[in-house]
């Protein structure tokens, strides 16, 4: 449960809102690389911490992301021309570089001085991996860029997609700390799955409904540990770190791909879920390249030339009570994707948190509710920067591995936990 | 049948919508009670106990027993009298020096299905030993340097 006034300040995230002023602290997706494949490309309208923009790729190859919106009369960059090094409005001709500088104003006689003096608002942004990656913080805070390991890896070692949720960032990003739902909604997909049948792990997540779990500080957010049982005298974990303020990667299983998630707000109402898989010693198969962009594994399959889902709300996700009823997969929706994204859309747009009624299971919730918090007010009342910005806090991994049942995860895994360039991933 | 409705499909998950749930009272937790297993752990719950609270009770350890932390006589007290219509147990540690308390309290939750949450206080080196002590009693156990997490969870759980 939270008050009114809490949900409040961690949900929302346009600018000047605490938790937004948060936000601009990080190093967020902005768009799939794919998005702006080539110079001179059609340029791409993005909304981010609900703040309109438009991206585009120039002549030489080098990205921009500014506000939509031309300063002479407000239209729409996204009608303009994207050439000779600039992006030019179709209205007046006014044309802007980059950086948002406005380079031309070809419907005045001399406008060299005058244009000087006119920039939109604009973002660095980066290619890292497969994502556009922009700091929309003041520059003086800006952070080092990301280290998260899937962006570092070869290209022919990952994959990344994204969808349109239609709900708030935070319930979706609650959905990634919470695994005790792993063991009901997702229970089909150990069975079905492509990118996760067959990993010897599967069967102690079959046998056990019930696990355990433990919840650690880290740095940069959390490590939360899920136990169960396992041969005699052992446990099996499955460690899950969350890198504020919206990151986490799920435990591996066997040889699969390791995957994870970014969620990113567009508004307060919507966000984007990047969704990665990668391997850390190992090209991806074309199989299971091929399954991700069908949407097995935690991907979607998206409605062709978009990144909504083809389940959505509205077709009710394609719910099907047959294989609900035939225990095929326990919500009767396809894809653990759609799975969670149904449930959650389902909440609303703001998940009412003052009617919750949680339980100790829940604590992982609770922890990064807390660190949130504590952020958000902290950089707030004394400008303190939030943890998850250095390249450390990001330089960490998901493991799934069989201890003694003396043994502390923490301790024992240390380095299973932490990015190992060239070493496989832990994993059983 | 297809629905029609707006209020019969997925699309009902608006904002406007919302304003027709239900908006009945919620009550509080049947009972949280809360142990302080340590001197360490006792400094912290006894600030959390001075707070308000809607049904919690709070105790710290006391020889082989529990005695209260507020109110009444702080004497020692029956734990499973104590446990009698709780709904959740919180193990609040700092080392591993309450290990008999926490295999009661933790024996009786697990006979009555009451939930238990452990929250240890990093506070150095017995931490993970204070892990290891409740780890077979505590459905979560929560590793924390963050003295306010204590009440974040009862406060989360409507204690």
């Amino acid at each position: 449960m939270l008050t009114r006034e809490l949900n409040e300040l961690l949900t929302q995230t346009g600018p000047g809102t605490p938790t937004g002023q948060l936000y601009r602290r990080y190093w967020l997706p902005a768009l799939l690389a794919e998005e702006l494949p080539e110079d001179d490309c059609a340029p791409v309208r993005v909304k981010l911490l609900s703040e309109r923009l438009i991206a585009f790729r120039d002549s030489h190859g080098r990205y921009g992301l500014m506000d939509e919106f031309c300063a002479h009369r407000g239209a729409s960059l996204w009608f303009g021309r994207n050439e000779d090094g600039g992006l030019r409005c179709a209205y007046h001709g006014w044309k802007y570089d980059v950086t948002g500088q406005c380079v031309e104003v070809p419907s005045e006689p001399d406008n060299g001085s005058f244009c000087s003096n006119v920039k939109l608002r604009a973002y660095p942004l980066v290619k890292i991996g497969d994502i556009l990656w922009t700091y929309m913080g003041e520059p003086e805070h800006q952070p080092p860029q990301p280290e998260f390991e899937f962006v570092h890896v070869p290209s022919d070692q990952t994959y990344t997609s994204k969808r349109w949720q239609e709900s708030n960032w935070l319930q979706a990003l609650e959905g990634g700390i919470d695994s005790s739902h792993v063991s009901w909604l997702h229970s089909g997909a150990l069975h079905n799955d492509p990118l996760f049948k067959g990993a010897k792990g599967n069967q102690y997540n079959l046998k056990d409904f019930k696990p355990y779990f433990e919840v650690a500080d880290a740095p940069g957010g959390l490590f939360v540990g899920a136990r169960r049982n396992a041969e005699e005298g052992h446990y099996y974990w499955r460690i899950t770190p969350w890198v504020m303020p919206a990151f986490t990667v799920v435990p591996p299983r066997g040889d699969h791909p390791v995957h994870g998630h970014f969620w990113v707000p567009i508004d307060d109402e919507n966000c984007w879920v990047y969704t990665f898989d990668y391997h850390p010693v190992r090209a991806l198969t074309p199989e299971e390249r091929q399954a991700m962009m069908d949407g097995f594994g935690v991907h979607s399959e998206n409605i062709p030339g978009t990144y909504r889902p083809v389940q959505n709300k509205d077709n009710d996700y394609l719910m099907d009570r047959a294989t609900q009823r035939s225990g095929e997969n326990f919500s009767g929706v396809r894809g653990i994707a759609i799975q969670d994204a149904s449930l959650q859309e389902s909440m609303g747009p703001i998940v009412d948190r003052t009617k919750e009624r949680l339980v100790p299971a829940d604590s992982g919730i609770i922890k990064a509710r807390q660190k949130l918090r504590r952020a958000v007010v902290a950089l707030r009342d004394n400008g303190t920067p939030p943890p998850g910005t250095e390249p450390e806090h990001q330089r960490v991994r998901s493991a799934a591995v069989v201890l003694p049942q003396h043994e502390s995860f923490l301790e024992s895994c240390r380095d299973a936990v932490s990015v190992r360039p060239g070493v496989r991933q832990s994993s059983i | 049948m297809r629905p029609i409705l707006l209020n019969s499909c997925a699309r009902a998950a608006t904002a406007t919508e919302a304003r027709f749930r239900i908006d009945a009272p919620i009550a509080p937790s049947r009972g949280a009670r809360v142990f302080a297993l340590d001197a360490g752990a006792e400094a912290v719950v006894a600030d959390v106990a001075a707070l308000a609270w809607a049904t919690a009770r709070f105790f710290a350890r006391s020889g082989g027993g529990v005695r209260p932390l507020r109110g009444g006589e702080l004497v020692p007290v029956d734990v499973t009298a104590e446990l009698e219509g709780a709904d959740v147990a919180v193990l609040v540690a700092t080392s591993p020096e309450g290990a008999a308390a926490a295999a009661l309290i933790g024996g009786i939750c697990r006979e009555r299905g009451i939930m238990t949450a452990g929250l240890v206080l990093d506070g150095g080196f017995d931490a993970l030993d204070a892990v290891a002590m409740l780890r077979p009693y505590a459905r979560v156990l929560l590793l924390t340097a963050d003295e306010d997490d204590i009440a974040a969870i009862l406060t989360a759980l409507r204690a």
